[in-house]
């Protein structure tokens, strides 16, 4: 009886450690990952949230209108600003602010923004989501370089580029503004050094108005508010921490493991500010929300949500108004997108405190910022049904259908497209201008893919249709870990180079980009 | 599997019982099961890595490296069966095919051949886990120290 009691025990405790061993990890990473990226911790003491106000981005007056349009100047330089409160922290800002000024622009009026870069590095400067000529889209190579600025020997990390179109100290950038009104943004695109170049400050919104999108009843003036969320780490200095593997930007791009994935910051800042408050009063406020996060994904709740739920109503995409607005309770926002969405504070009590949370996060960064409603009034605005007309592109005139396989391969150069590291002279796909393509998307983790010059929309999925977040014209898609999706656009607009490339900035970084040409 | 049912066997009065060496199945279980362990693991942390979580991968490619020596640890665990135990000696052939099953996923999985590397990897799981169980049946040696 002892021996048999002696065998029960031994087979129990076998058992239990077969199913602590297995278990226990299976438990602990059993909800896998929101964002592909590890957490960057902060190493002073951080701010509780909502104690600084919210901030606008201040608006960049043109130098100059005339018949050719508007004229705009900007310098890049290095300042020290006041982002966590009481501690100073170097950036690279355009005019020296975080987010850069914000440029409002009308369809049809032409935009040339001088671009002066007085930072010790080479800049490039992207408008992302804009149908703009190749000489000015900030193509990954055609550099300002800084004055007396030696150009570092080709590696294969930073392959060279004969074509490239190098200035010194500064460039006009032409936009023709030949797009619908949309939410779009600007920010740094030098290849292999993007990441660490936005993490730094260089980013801001650029906003184009147009006849359609201001006929409608829509909240305006301070009612209308750009939200740029971006995640950071800060050094016990009050400097921003961030993994280079050479800290000086010069010619060594990528962070060092275990980042390389993605860098993740625990400190959520609202327009470059740690987890704010804005007093709103109880009517309709449209937000134009963009992830401006190297690596981090958000999903956007209200907390407590209105009564009867629904309370961020999306009314635009990436590429401008959706045809019909949509009630969310959740909005999952992967870097680069915007979701333009009306939030009602007339549902909540005046005095109500509405907390705009990231149900992806944990921690501090499961907050976002917080709405204090103040009182009621009266409110002409509203959203009506229809917005905007949005033709589906036909996939009848579907000329090409190609693939992309988005996947880490390991190494310094990991992040890869088909196999492939990004080389600027490498033609991934050469299109026809007015013709439709359909391409097909697969990626191995969290995978935003955004193309420059085109909208296009998603067709699929995987197996179902687009998902609850996918409507309207889209310029990045969230595609997930192991997953699957179609988009269908036309490549209308101007010939020349441009990339498509993953939106993880780090990923970017490390040479998920590839070329298509537009002829 | 006659041969390794314990009660029958004892019960048959089997000549081969020897008090002597009722330890002979010990070592094997404790490397049997610790090996399963691990190579289950490894589909845990591919799950984790396919929902998304990049350090798994990095835990995946070590975990290989203790489940290999784990399987190793099994196959030198399993010649007392055999000698002195006069059990069978086919554990050891099967753990030296499973350590060689091993080294090809581990090819395989470094070189992205996924539509391999998962089939052999649950057929990995499937056999490390089958020695495991075998192992801790009652066999007839440990039998043979009831007294």
């Amino acid at each position: 009886m002892s021996r048999l009691s002696r065998r029960q025990f031994l087979r129990i405790a076998a058992a239990t450690g077969a199913g602590a061993g297995i278990g226990v990890p299976l438990l602990s990473g059993i909800s896998g990952s929101s964002s592909t990226g590890v957490v960057l911790t902060s190493r002073l003491r951080l701010p509780a949230p909502f104690q600084v106000p919210l901030s606008i981005p201040p608006v960049l007056s043109p130098t100059r209108s005339d018949a050719t349009g508007d004229h705009y100047e900007m310098t890049q330089r290095r300042a020290r600003v006041e982002i966590l409160p009481g501690v100073n922290t170097p950036i690279w800002g355009y005019d020296g602010i975080f987010p850069g000024p914000t440029i409002h622009a009308r369809r049809g009026r032409t935009v040339t923004v001088h671009h002066r870069n007085d930072l010790p590095v080479p800049v490039v400067v992207h408008l992302h989501g804009s149908r703009t000529p190749h000489g000015s889209d900030g193509y990954p190579t055609d550099l300002i370089v800084p004055p007396g600025w030696q150009r570092p020997p080709p590696t294969p990390m930073l392959p060279a580029d004969p074509h490239a179109n190098v200035v010194v100290g500064h460039r006009d950038y032409v936009y023709p503004m030949t797009q619908q009104a949309a939410t779009l943004w600007y920010h740094d695109h030098r290849m292999g050094f993007t990441g660490a170049s936005v993490w730094r400050g260089l980013a801001g919104f650029f906003l184009i108005h147009d006849d359609t999108e201001q006929a409608l009843p829509l909240p305006g003036g301070d009612r209308d508010l750009p939200i740029m969320l971006t995640d950071r780490a800060f050094d016990a200095d009050g400097t921003l921490r961030y993994p280079s593997l050479e800290p000086d930007l010069y010619d060594t791009p990528g962070v060092h493991d275990p980042y390389s994935s993605g860098v993740l910051g625990d400190v959520i800042l609202v327009n470059g500010r740690p987890w704010p408050y804005a007093e709103v009063v109880g009517a309709r406020h449209r937000l134009r929300i963009l992830n401006a996060s190297n690596a981090r994904r958000y999903r956007l709740t209200l907390d407590p949500p209105p009564p009867g739920g629904g309370g961020l109503v999306q009314i635009g995409s990436d590429g401008g108004l959706l045809e019909r607005p949509i009630a969310h309770d959740a909005i999952d926002i992967a870097e680069a997108e915007r979701f333009d969405i009306v939030i009602d504070f007339g549902r909540y009590r005046p005095g109500q405190n509405v907390v705009l949370r990231n149900a992806f996060g944990g921690g501090g960064t499961a907050n976002v910022m917080r709405f204090q409603v103040t009182r009621r009034v009266r409110d002409d605005s509203h959203i009506p049904a229809n917005l905007a007309t949005i033709e589906p592109v036909p996939l009848s005139g579907a000329t090409t259908t190609r693939h992309f396989l988005f996947q880490n391969r390991g190494g310094a150069m990991g992040w890869q497209i088909n196999g492939q590291p990004f080389e600027p002279t490498v033609v991934n796909a050469a299109t026809r201008l007015g013709d439709t393509e359909v391409w097909t998307l697969i990626a191995d983790f969290h995978h935003p893919i955004h193309l420059h010059l085109v909208q296009f929309q998603i067709l699929s999925r995987g197996l179902n249709g687009p998902g609850p977040h996918d409507h309207g014209w889209k310029d990045v898609i969230d595609l997930r870990p192991a997953e699957e999706a179609t988009i269908v656009t036309r490549f209308i607009g101007y010939p020349g180079r441009y990339v498509f490339h993953c939106h993880n900035l780090e990923h970017e970084d490390m040479a998920m980009m590839g070329n298509f040409t537009a002829s | 599997m006659t041969d390794v049912e314990e009660g029958t066997a004892a019960r048959a009065g089997s000549p081969r019982q020897n008090p002597g060496r009722c330890w002979v199945y010990w070592p094997f279980r404790v490397t049997t099961i610790a090996a399963a362990v691990l190579l289950f693991d490894q589909a845990v942390f591919a799950g984790q890595f396919l929902a998304g979580t990049f350090p798994a991968l990095h835990t995946h490619r070590e975990n290989a490296t203790f489940a290999g020596i784990a399987v190793l640890l099994a196959a030198v665990a399993a010649i007392p069966i055999r000698w002195p135990g006069r059990g069978p000696w086919w554990p050891i052939a099967a753990c030296l095919g499973l350590l060689g099953a091993i080294a090809v996923q581990i090819v395989l999985g470094f070189s992205r051949a996924l539509a391999l590397h998962i089939p052999l990897g649950v057929s990995i799981i499937v056999a490390g886990v089958a020695l495991a169980v075998w192992a801790w049946r009652p066999h007839r040696m440990p039998v043979a120290g009831r007294r």
